[in-house]
């Protein structure tokens, strides 16, 4: 339990950064550039701990199944929809609507238990905490108007988007 | 609307990709995962980006050389990742990772470190992340 807690936070810690180093790139070379540069230092990096933890053992796939191959198109539909949204909704509306699907989802997947996964059973409470961690999002991505600048472009969005309905 | 459906699936991919790499990571190990479905995402990329031919990759030159390194990090992330979700489940370990990360960004924007816009901190980002916290120990215990 608390070693898990340890690698989410230290995963959360490096996704907060990548996102900032990565955006940096992004500006100058381009979404396609930028994915594909951190796709592949992802590559070399996960091979060379996987050769430091594992050794040679890290090659062998013999229960490789044919769809593992294609999961990793995952990260491009990641791609594709975080930047069509970004652009459509402006980076605050857009990341507080990613941030809560995100939780959505993850609900979801626990409460079913596909993929094998081991089935967490959907409990009021559960629900409860997932509420008030998204309204911490909202307050957290809207409260207090952190940039006045942002403010108004998610309202200027939300007129076309009533306008547009 | 399309700007809300394309943040909606975002979402549901990233939680997606990380339910996946465990699934696979209980098939071939989680290092593994990491490296095989990164080689096919950099290969999809590098198509991509073939077709696309905007030639900015030639800029990489003009980042500075340490935020070019960021997508290293994902061996650790990924591999965090998986190990989370099989030892705490998926709704904890996305939770966690989304606090741990507003935190950090919110951390950075106060400093302004890494060259970014210096922003002043404010309450309700406090309270929106002490909120998040609530919402996990609702969750959890």
């Amino acid at each position: 339990m608390f070693l898990g807690l340890f690698f989410a936070v230290l995963a959360g810690v490096l996704v907060g950064l990548q996102n900032i180093f990565n955006t940096k790139v992004n500006e100058h070379a381009g979404t396609w550039a930028t994915t594909a540069l951190v796709l592949g230092l992802g590559f070399l990096a996960s091979m060379t701990l996987g050769l430091v933890f594992e050794g040679t053992g890290l090659f062998i796939l013999d229960n490789m199944k044919t769809w593992h191959w294609f999961s990793g198109l995952i990260g491009v539909g990641v791609v594709v929809c975080l930047v069509q949204g970004t652009r459509l909704l402006g980076p605050t509306y857009a990341i507080a609507i990613v941030l809560t699907s995100q939780l959505g989802f993850a609900l979801l997947w626990d409460s079913l238990g596909w993929f094998g996964l081991e089935k967490i059973p959907f409990t009021f409470q559960q629900l409860i905490g997932v509420i008030v961690i998204v309204g911490g999002v909202l307050v957290f991505k809207f409260g207090g108007s952190r940039e006045k600048q942002n403010v108004k472009q998610v309202q200027k969005q939300l007129k076309h988007h009533t306008v547009g309905r | 609307m399309r700007g809300f459906i394309f943040a909606f699936l975002a979402g549901g991919f990233i939680t997606l990709q990380g339910v996946a790499n465990s699934r696979i990571s209980q098939d071939i190990g989680a290092w593994q995962a990491a490296t095989v479905t990164q080689l096919t995402g950099f290969l999809m990329a590098l198509l991509i980006l073939m077709f696309v031919r905007d030639g900015k990759w030639k800029r990489f030159k003009d980042v500075r050389p340490l935020y070019l390194t960021g997508g290293s990090f994902a061996a650790v992330v990924i591999y965090g990742n998986i190990f989370a979700i099989q030892e705490i489940g998926v709704t904890l370990t996305i939770a966690v990772i989304l606090i741990a990360q507003l935190a950090i960004t919110f951390l950075i924007d106060g400093k302004g470190w890494f060259d970014v816009v210096k922003q002043k901190i404010r309450l309700p980002q406090f309270i929106g992340i002490g909120m998040m916290i609530a919402g996990v120990v609702i969750l959890k215990f």
